[in-house]
């Protein structure tokens, strides 16, 4: 098993690599380049607690493999917060009581980030169409939800 | 995670090249949904490599050509969902995709890995079974055209050779007389592989009477197959819940003897029946 | 009024889970740790004939492989849980060996070269014939297959007399399977030798760091002392993140002691699957004697419990269980029985909710089917029957005024008004008269459930409180923060008996060696009893306040009021002093000081075990749900569309979180009730990942209306109760009584799949 040499951008930053190719990028973003934001809930690409954003959609990245993210730019979790303080995402999964373990919230984050970003006005329908492939155990989704209505309104304003 | 080395081939032609040198130790990964599973619990033995065709744009597209749409090998379920091509001429294609995995499968899974993959649930190819789709096929020395019902062996065996690379599917385009529809049974509302799926055309021609009909039943028989005897029966005349009800027996018959009485049949008996007239209903235009 | 409780502010841990900066289990790396793997057993009952780990150590990166001749101490846990199986394995799950090594990846390369031989057995499987067996036993050291301590029970009046009473007699069996808690983080465990203890310390994804430790130090051979215990974040655990962590803990404790190096072990999801405890799967026999009016004469059950191999849960769970197996209701006659009983198969454990989801499917179908038999409105029959002032439950406990609030008929109504119970049930059956594909169903479902642990232990709990110079104040529980928001419901708890605001405070995850061991983190008791101790803990260090206060605003100490961030007289508002100032004062100036732990202790539960009579818990929590379905009966489909649920949790500290903790208990309901359960073949599982463990996605959220009932019962701290196992145990029922409704079929095994539906059995490969 030969290591292949990857680029990628995680967050605005660029990276090159030395690799098994037997890695996801799940084990990079995680082992190699410390975003534990990104979490391992079941390794099938069932759960959605590894998605991140690639090239702007949202992906499992426990299916990917490390050389097929080669080039490509990832968002992660870590990306949101900026100098101006917490995304407005962010703020709302707080105010709206929508995190409760925090183990899914950052997938559930990016997913809501991608969908608001092709539908700033999302009806409870949509958003639950945005967010079928992340699944929470503790919070019901009810909160979720209201917490992307919440956002997608401070992102309006 | 089983271990292999990774070929990234820089376009189409080296693919085949790479597959026809490799050809028995290695695989195809596409958008890696269903191999990446298969890869993690180590199942395949003899892989000494991989060849990845995520970056091949020349495999990625949906076009219009003439009277056909083709679609290249990988093209992921969403950009087929969001196709207003699929979506005017083959809205069951739309329909199947768009019920396949999450969001995060649809962007990277894609038709060609659904094909190959060779599940008897795909959820794409049993509105391509009733789109009468055609697989484009190619190797390093031939290239050939199968009819999708043609191409499977039985479950998960899809008849490709080792150094074989499916290319593209293509379908004629549907006109607008003709009513389709995609249902699926699952255990969930997300996320859920089908326990049955099913698909359906219908065209009724001027005098109300059924000019054609196909009809797809998905994960009921061990390949995706029309079942062209009982489109036979509405065939020509026109439609009424009587010949719709017979279609409905006819199929789990049908089903019965292709498959066997297996573990499911008790359930999938009644289910396949209902389902088939439920869809005829739909696209016969039959109250 | 209150400034600081009642209130839904936002989690105190929410900004770093939000930004991914939590650290779960998996997040920790130490300096030159070892990657330990499991070796599991290959057959659900088998000899162990020998264990060859020869090739296995001479893998480059391998360090060290460990099996049961090498643990120090004793190699039995709590529940008879080896550490590593011996002579026996007694089902799937059993670890055989342990791998370190340098990497994951040769861990995992190693467990394929330990090579174990095995003489396999005939498993036990079933659990009726595991009852009735007296000389195939899953533990040979018993008489018969019944878990130790399991058998609980409750007497009252006389049943014979009871049923002789009777018009109508029902007698029915209801089933509920195995399921997992599901939490979306597998569990986790990094254990690093701790060379000043000459022991060591363990981290990880720990419901209970304390029963670890106790644990741990036995099979080590250590003084509990020699271990320390720190939580990390947990990504959920609803009882879960318990006998297995505590396995991994044991194991990795002993590799870490061999190597002197850092061990982590990440299960996968499907170790996971296999080696975590489960909800019992239940048999329940009822037997129900009625009027002819709807009035409850007598009930009797017998109620099986499967436990596995191993069991460290039947003993309480069953108690609790037989408790509340008579529902919400007044019943002069009650015979009730629990038995756990010993399989090879998965094992039975701590699922949120502990025997109420098994026994309330049960008694609420049960109930329901009693209405139709009479031909009752299910919601009368219940209002009929249920406790109300003056009642006595199935222990013998009195309800009314000063003693147990009896709100349960209110609620009843309140919430048939609010879901237009009644109204709904004819529209529905109007609407199931026009339709042939589609059926519509309404179901109605209530529960009791004892607050704490009562009678299981006692309900002891521990908090401590520091205040530093800058007037932030630092908090520490013996119970742990699994998601569940215990530490913002308790910071909120300290700051209103403080007076002073929430953004003072912090909280940090347990560690075992700065707090006393005060009980588990179970039973729906965070607030109930860790918020008593967090209220003692606060007042101590308010009287030291009010005391310095008084000398310096020169007043006596009962004038002084603290409240708002200020101290102050209370009629002279113009002897003030910030409380910066006088902690500046306390700390600086007099050296006072201000650390103070708060201990709660109720007293043991009194209760008579013969008869199961006496005070069980000291009060009750309540609910109804009302649940509408929509079936395809073509296809099998269930759906549902809307819950609307009440409860009686006493006061809401954080009514957001309380919300969030139903929401999140009914939609685990909701997957108990439609989707969840283990296949198994032969004592194999089939089941054990996401993609066949179906748990509920965002798209099978019906709408959900919880209205809250707050009822005064000055029990708890500031009359707040229990609520986080209270959300999931009426949906079952519920669901398939609405499917009743809907149908005219009664199912009584759960989950209501495809094939059950439709078929009324489920169907297997």
């Amino acid at each position: 098993m030969q290591k292949i040499e990857i680029n990628l951008t995680v967050n605005q930053r660029s990276y090159e690599l030395k690799v098994k190719p037997n890695k996801r990028l799940l084990d990079v973003l995680r082992n190699d380049l410390n975003f534990t934001g990104v979490k391992e809930g079941c390794g099938i690409g069932e759960c959605g607690a590894c998605t991140v954003i690639m090239d702007g959609e949202i992906v499992n990245s426990c299916m990917v493999l490390a050389g097929q993210a080669r080039d490509s730019e990832i968002i992660t979790v870590e990306d949101l917060e900026s100098e101006n303080g917490l995304h407005p995402i962010q703020k709302a999964f707080i105010d709206a009581g929508a995190v409760q373990c925090g183990f899914c919230t950052p997938g559930m984050i990016l997913s809501t980030l991608n969908l608001l970003k092709e539908n700033s006005n999302p009806t409870r329908s949509e958003i639950k169409d945005g967010l079928e492939g992340n699944f929470c155990r503790c919070t019901g989704y009810k909160q979720i939800i209201d917490a992307v209505e919440l956002a997608a309104e401070m992102m309006r304003d | 995670m089983q271990e292999f080395n990774f070929l990234q081939p820089e376009n189409y032609r080296e693919a085949l090249n790479l597959l026809n040198e490799y050809h028995g130790k290695s695989k195809i990964i596409a958008g890696g949904t269903d191999l990446i599973v298969d890869l993690r619990k180590e199942k395949y033995t003899d892989l000494k490599y991989l060849i990845d065709i995520s970056k091949l744009d020349e495999l990625e597209y949906i076009k219009e050509d003439g009277e056909y749409i083709k679609i290249g090998s990988y093209t992921n379920h969403k950009s087929i969902t969001k196709s207003d091509l699929v979506n005017k001429y083959a809205k069951i294609l739309t329909l199947g995709c768009s019920e396949i995995g999450s969001p995060q499968i649809r962007n990277r899974g894609t038709i060609g890995g659904n094909i190959i993959t060779g599940s008897p649930c795909a959820d794409s190819v049993t509105p391509l079974v009733a789109l009468n789709a055609i697989i484009v096929i190619e190797s390093k020395e031939q290239k050939r055209e199968v009819p999708i019902e043609e191409f499977y062996e039985g479950p998960y065996r899809p008849k490709i050779k080792a150094n074989e690379l499916l290319k593209e599917v293509y379908f004629k385009k549907l006109d607008n007389s003709y009513q389709g529809d995609f249902i699926k049974v699952k255990r969930r509302n997300a996320v859920s592989k089908a326990r049955i799926n099913i698909a359906a055309l219908g065209k009724i021609d001027q005098a109300g009477k059924v000019f054609d009909i196909r009809l797809a039943p998905g994960s009921i028989t061990p390949k995706p197959q029309r079942f062209k005897s009982v489109e036979e029966l509405v065939k020509g005349r026109e439609p009424d819940n009587e010949i719709i009800e017979k279609m409905g027996q006819k199929v789990a018959e049908i089903m019965i003897d292709k498959s066997g009485y297996r573990w499911s049949t008790e359930y999938k008996r009644p289910v396949i029946r209902d389902l088939t007239k439920r869809i005829l209903k739909t696209v016969l235009e039959v109250e | 009024m209150y400034n600081e409780i009642k209130k839904s502010q936002n989690r105190l841990d929410g900004y770093e889970k939000v930004t991914g900066q939590a650290k779960f289990g998996a997040d920790l790396n130490f300096g030159h740790q070892l990657y330990a793997k499991t070796v599991y057993s290959e057959y659900p009952r088998a000899e162990i004939v020998s264990i060859d780990i020869s090739e296995a150590e001479k893998l480059e990166g391998v360090v060290d492989i460990i099996t049961y001749e090498d643990i120090p101490g004793e190699n039995e846990m709590f529940g008879r849980f080896p550490v590593l199986a011996a002579k026996e394995v007694k089902y799937i799950g059993d670890g055989v060996a342990v791998v370190a090594a340098k990497s994951k990846e040769t861990a995992e390369k190693a467990v394929d070269l330990i090579n174990v031989e095995y003489k396999e057995k005939q498993p036990l499987f079933n659990m009726k014939k595991a009852y009735n067996s007296k000389d195939d036993l899953v533990h040979t050291d018993k008489e018969d297959n019944i878990i130790e301590h399991s058998h609980h029970l409750m007497r009252k009046g006389n049943i014979k007399e009871g049923l002789q009473k009777a018009d109508v007699i029902l007698e029915r069996t209801y089933y509920t399977p195995f399921v997992d808690q599901a939490y979306i983080e597998p569990e986790v465990i990094v254990t690093i030798p701790d060379p000043y203890r000459e022991g060591i310390e363990i981290h990880g994804s720990i419901q209970n760091p304390y029963s670890i430790r106790e644990n741990v130090a036995k099979i080590m051979d250590l003084k509990i002392s020699q271990v320390k215990v720190i939580h990390s974040t947990i990504g959920g655990s609803f009882g879960g993140k318990d006998e297995s962590v505590m396995l991994m803990a044991a194991r990795t404790a002993i590799l870490a002691k061999r190597t002197d190096r850092p061990i982590k072990m990440v299960l996968t999801r499907e170790e996971s699957m296999l080696e975590s405890c489960k909800r019992h799967a239940y048999e329940l026999n009822y037997k129900i004697g009625a009027k002819q009016d709807g009035t409850i004469v007598a009930i009797e059950d017998e109620v099986y419990t499967q436990g596995g191999p191993y069991n460290n849960k039947a003993m309480f769970a069953n108690w609790r269980g037989s408790v509340h197996a008579t529902g919400p209701y007044r019943v002069e006659n009650v015979k009730t029985d629990y038995y756990g009983v010993y399989t090879n198969t998965i094992y039975g454990g701590a699922y949120r909710g502990f025997s109420a989801p098994q026994t309330v499917f049960g008694s609420e179908s049960l109930i329901d089917e009693l209405a139709y038999e009479l031909d009752i409105s299910p919601k009368e029959i219940r209002l009929k029957n249920c406790l109300k002032e003056g009642d006595t439950f199935a222990t013998g406990q009195k309800f009314g005024p000063g003693e147990i609030p009896a709100p349960l008929a209110d609620i009843i109504e309140g919430v048939c008004e609010h879901s237009d119970y009644e109204e709904k049930r004819a529209e529905y059956k109007e609407f199931n008269n026009k339709h042939n594909e589609k059926k519509k169903g309404i179901g109605i479902s209530c529960t009791i459930r004892g607050a704490g642990l009562g009678g299981e232990g006692i309900d002891t709990a521990g908090a401590t409180l520091t205040i530093d110079q800058d007037g932030s104040i630092n908090l520490i529980s013996d119970l742990t923060e699994m998601g569940q928001g215990m530490r913002t419901a308790h910071s909120q708890i300290a700051a209103e008996t403080l007076g002073v605001s929430l953004e003072r405070f912090t909280f940090i995850n347990t560690d075992t060696s700065i707090i006393m061991d005060g009980g588990p983190t179970v039973a729906s008791r965070g607030t109930l009893a860790g918020g008593q101790a967090v209220i003692e803990a606060a007042r101590k260090l308010k009287e030291r306040l009010k005391k310095v206060a008084s000398k310096k605003l020169d007043c006596k100490k009962e004038d002084i009021v603290i409240g708002n961030d200020l101290i102050y007289h209370k009629q002279n508002k113009e002897k003030t002093i910030a409380f910066e100032d006088l902690i500046e004062v306390c700390l600086n100036d007099l050296g006072i000081s201000l650390s103070a732990q708060g201990w709660y202790n109720p007293g043991p539960e009194e209760l008579d075990e013969e008869t199961g009579q006496g005070k069980a818990y000291p009060t009750y929590v309540y609910g109804c749900a009302v649940t509408e379905i929509t079936v395809d009966i073509k296809t099998g489909k269930v759906n549902v569309d809307k819950i609307t649920a009440g409860y009686d949790i006493g006061t809401p500290i954080n009514p957001q979180q309380v919300k969030g903790q139903l929401y999140g208990g009914l939609l685990q309901g909701l997957g108990y009730s439609l989707m969840e359960e283990f296949e198994q073949k032969e004592g194999y599982l089939k089941t054990d990942n996401f993609d066949d463990y179906l748990i509920p996605s965002i798209k099978d959220m019906p709408d959900i209306d919880i209205k809250l009932f707050d009822i005064e019962d000055d029990f708890g701290p500031y009359g707040a109760k229990s609520v986080g196992e209270l959300g999931i145990e009426l949906v079952a029922p519920s669901v398939t009584n609405a499917f009743y409704d809907a149908t005219g079929r009664r199912i009584r095994e759960i989950p209501l799949n495809l094939e059950r539906t439709l078929l009324g059995k489920s169907l297997s490969k």
